[in-house]
């Protein structure tokens, strides 16, 4: 499928907020409230069955984070990014592990890596940092006593 | 801080009990802690602990200059150095734009490969030591020396060898390596073969694994899996064939994969795997050309703003390595997509209403390393 196609494809059927080709991969922006959708679709009808991995970028200059789901399609071979922008104050967004299943672990470690709250999900425990952490460690403005800057 | 247990026993007078197999143990390749909720000796459900390894590497990574990075990619897997080394290096290479000559492109293969054979050897290994069969190391270790010492002869270390450079290599190998290579590709056939009839189709052990946890393709495709661990449930997918890097299209290799996706399957296509391995370093010592191993880069690195996604194949399944550059020195984020972390979520699905013996053997069958879970 050509990026043309596949574009017009999900223009159809979404309202989306973006788009832009990045390396010969095609990047669909969508608002929060339609990413059950636009996943249910690109998995049922265009065939995106699996998904590598979901994470975060923090943009502290524009004020928001930006979650990316990267997804892929075995039988024709085409990969597809989708990008939404929550807000850096209140991050909340809807799971998807009930569509992909991949994503119930990265999920859980983006949550606790940015504070993005992922409404609905069965099981939001920290995975990989210690108990007891506070802050948010990928963020850009994290800070803790064992940060100690080093001589040059 | 109170955390609620996720597991709990359902009445005081049924026969569960919970049993912690804990970060300590000799069969869980790391610290990996299960909780398990048992009735006598059937598994009932599972509950993974992870992160006695964490190390924040993708926040230090934010924080250093581009070549820097290079010898911490080794650390996240140590036994697959190389295929790590490489995604890294792709990535950066794509956004500056940097060709790597030709005959860089053939040692790249060549010790992938190698890294690759190396992996399979240590698995064949622990396996067997995992499920009660103290012999097959001595076996298996007996060529992976051998392979560490031509690797510390071209790179200066057995074990994380650092090797790759943005744009090739930093020196061209040295003058006995070839041969080296030659005089263990003359028996690596025969020695893989008295080795799968030793463990593999040992009858004790087809007896612990046949039948023991299938696992279905569109399940292993919900699941993310990839690598050996889905190509034994007949699902014939892998990087090289599917989206070529470097210059594996011009090989003549197979994908080796299982008929029912159960434990024995994914250990026999590890196996022939390590054949491949060696029909490809054949092919590609035959064509070595001539040439010098290094492109030219500019003394500072600052790639281009943008992102990347690069991936190869690793021996415990698909690596992945997602770069934002802002224009800067130093990487804006970097995200490694890990095969182990994805293939050790299904666990829950393969190991209830098992044994707890099969506990083992299942976990050693998926092949997972928990260093490039906790990264």
């Amino acid at each position: 499928m050509t990026f043309v196609e596949l574009l017009d494809s999900i223009k159809s059927k979404f309202q989306i907020t973006g788009s832009k080709e990045d390396l010969g991969i095609l990047n669909v922006e969508i608002d929060k409230s339609k990413i059950r959708d636009l996943l249910k679709y690109l998995k049922t009808e265009l065939k995106f069955d699996y998904m590598f991995f979901t994470s975060a970028l923090d943009w502290p200059a524009n004020n928001n984070i930006e979650t990316i789901y990267y997804l892929y399609s075995y039988e024709t071979k085409t990969k597809i990014v989708v990008r939404v922008k929550l807000d850096r104050s209140k991050p909340e967004i809807e799971t998807v592990c009930d569509i992909y299943r991949t994503a119930e672990w990265h999920e859980r470690e983006t949550a606790e890596m940015f504070g993005i709250k992922y409404v609905n999900h069965p099981d939001l425990r920290p995975l990989l940092t210690p108990d007891g952490l506070e802050g948010y460690p990928l963020r850009k403005d994290f800070k803790h006593d064992n940060m100690v800057k080093m001589p040059e | 801080m109170e955390t609620k247990m996720p597991i709990e026993i359902q009445s005081r007078d049924s026969d569960e009990y919970i049993l912690n197999m804990g970060p300590q143990h000799p069969s869980t390749h790391g610290v990996l802690r299960l909780m398990l909720k048992m009735d006598g000796e059937v598994v009932k459900d599972v509950v993974p602990y992870l992160g006695y390894m964490h190390r924040g590497m993708e926040k230090m990574f934010e924080n250093k200059k581009y070549e820097q990075i290079i010898p911490y990619t080794d650390r996240t897997d140590y036994l697959s150095v190389i295929p790590n080394n490489w995604v890294y290096c792709m990535a950066v290479e794509k956004l500056m734009g940097i060709q790597v000559p030709e005959r860089a492109q053939y040692l790249r293969v060549i010790m992938a490969e190698i890294n690759r054979i190396m992996s399979h050897l240590l698995w064949y290994a622990s396996f067997g030591m995992d499920v009660g069969a103290l012999t097959p190391i001595w076996y298996a270790f007996k060529e992976r020396e051998e392979l560490m010492s031509l690797m510390e002869s071209a790179s200066g270390a057995r074990f994380l060898h650092n090797y790759f450079r943005f744009g090739g290599f930093k020196a061209d190998i040295p003058k006995g390596f070839i041969d080296g290579v030659k005089k263990l590709l003359a028996r690596i056939d025969d020695d893989v073969d008295e080795y799968e009839a030793l463990l593999i189709n040992n009858v004790i052990l087809t007896n612990r694994t046949k039948g023991v946890a299938p696992i279905s393709r569109e399940k292993a495709i919900e699941y993310g899996l990839s690598g050996p661990s889905i190509r034994g449930s007949n699902t014939a997918i892998d990087v090289r064939k599917d989206e070529p890097y470097g210059v594996y299209p011009k090989f003549n290799f197979e994908i080796p994969v299982g008929k029912n996706g159960d434990t024995w399957d994914r250990c026999k296509v590890r196996m022939d795997e390590m054949r491949q391995s060696a029909a490809i370093i054949r092919q590609a010592i035959d064509a070595l050309p001539a040439g010098d191993v290094m492109a030219k880069i500019p003394k500072i690195i600052k790639p281009a703003p943008g992102e990347v996604y690069t991936r190869v194949e690793g021996p415990r399944g698909d690596i992945g390595l997602y770069l934002v550059s802002d224009g800067t020195e130093k990487p804006y984020r970097i995200k490694m997509r890990k095969p182990s972390f994805s293939n050790i979520s299904a666990i829950k699905e393969l190991i209830v209403g098992y044994k707890v013996a099969d506990v083992v053997a299942i976990l050693g069958s998926l092949d997972v390393i928990i260093p490039e879970i906790d990264r």
